[in-house]
């Protein structure tokens, strides 16, 4: 290592043997005396080499990646829209409600609007009953007439039913 | 040159341009704005960039020019000696400094403006003397020249820096 050392300063050393040195000394704590000082140079060489600067982007180069960054978010910014857009659009048909319409009145719940829909189909219905009873009495006595003509009873069974009639009224 | 390529050539190289700068105007501000300056006019010109065969020498070499203009200039400006310029607390002038390295520091960094160029050109960024040549406009020889008095002046230092030390202990 002396005669590594002595070529060392007098400047013949390949890089290689300068690296083999430098290994020696700093990978090395437990040196010689006579080397002790001799491995504060090359501590003190790889200290240096492990220096680095604070060093800012040229102008030019920061507006390079600004414009960059400005594309990434706003290709960022629009992946979320439209990824909110799509989320309300499959949402939307759950929150449609059916409703009716009832003398002019939205009704959303669905069970009362049957009840109400049954409720105006059974007044109807009744209504229809009532409105064909005096239809009906007429057929029965047609019917009757017709039997009375065979049986030769029709008057008789014309002034019963005409006696009821009046007493009703 | 894309501002890709920019970043993987030129700004990869921020450290050792730092450390060079650092080495020759002994001030780590004055290093640091000096690679920013480069940095930039580097960028402006990017375009002539292509046409040059060893970017990292160019760059260096580059470094070292504008540092010594840095020199030149300040010192027109404050009329200051050659050797005086930019130099901040040495540590190793403070009285009492114990740790060697530290020293040996300010030792490396006391050396004329080109020896310890060199001499941390070849031991610290690993140069090839070719590449420091090319850096300092100067020819092999002459670099392997300064190399040699550069390291044998360091060890002068170290040698009566261990003296003293055993006096100081022999005496103490």
């Amino acid at each position: 290592m002396n005669d590594l050392l002595e070529k060392y300063f007098r400047g013949e050393t390949s890089l290689t043997e300068e690296a083999e040195l430098r290994h020696y000394f700093v990978s090395n704590e437990n040196v010689s005396a006579g080397h002790e000082a001799y491995r504060a140079l090359f501590v003190a060489f790889d200290q240096e080499q492990q220096e680095t600067p604070d060093v800012s982007l040229p102008k030019g180069l920061q507006q390079q990646h600004k414009v960059k960054r400005f594309w990434i978010r706003a290709f960022s910014y629009s992946g979320i829209a439209a990824a909110l857009v799509l989320a309300l659009w499959i949402q939307r048909p759950q929150q449609e409600k059916d409703y009716a319409i009832m003398h002019g009145r939205r009704i959303d719940d669905p069970e009362y609007a049957q009840r109400y829909a049954e409720k105006k189909l059974n007044d109807v219905n009744e209504m229809l009953q009532n409105g064909l009873k005096p239809l009906r009495d007429m057929e029965a006595l047609k019917e009757n007439l017709r039997n009375g003509r065979k049986n030769g009873s029709v008057k008789t069974e014309i002034t019963e039913s005409d006696k009821n009639r009046n007493i009703n009224n | 040159m894309d501002p890709k390529q920019f970043n993987t050539q030129i700004l990869s190289l921020s450290d050792r341009l730092f450390r060079l700068a650092k080495s020759i105007l002994r001030n780590t501000e004055a290093a640091q704005d000096a690679v920013q300056d480069l940095n930039m006019k580097l960028w402006e010109k990017r375009s002539a960039l292509e046409e040059v065969e060893n970017v990292p020498a160019f760059m260096l070499r580059s470094m070292r020019n504008l540092c010594l203009d840095n020199i030149r200039q300040k010192r027109e400006e404050d009329e200051l000696p050659v050797e005086l310029e930019f130099t901040e607390p040495n540590p190793h002038q403070q009285v009492e400094q114990k740790d060697l390295v530290i020293r040996i520091r300010g030792m490396i960094d006391d050396l004329p403006e080109l020896q310890r160029t060199i001499i941390r050109m070849r031991d610290v960024e690993g140069m090839e003397l070719s590449e420091i040549a090319y850096v300092t406009s100067l020819t092999e020889n002459a670099v392997s020249v300064n190399l040699s008095r550069a390291r044998q002046k360091i060890r002068q230092k170290i040698i009566y820096e261990q003296k003293r030390v055993e006096e100081i202990v022999w005496k103490g």
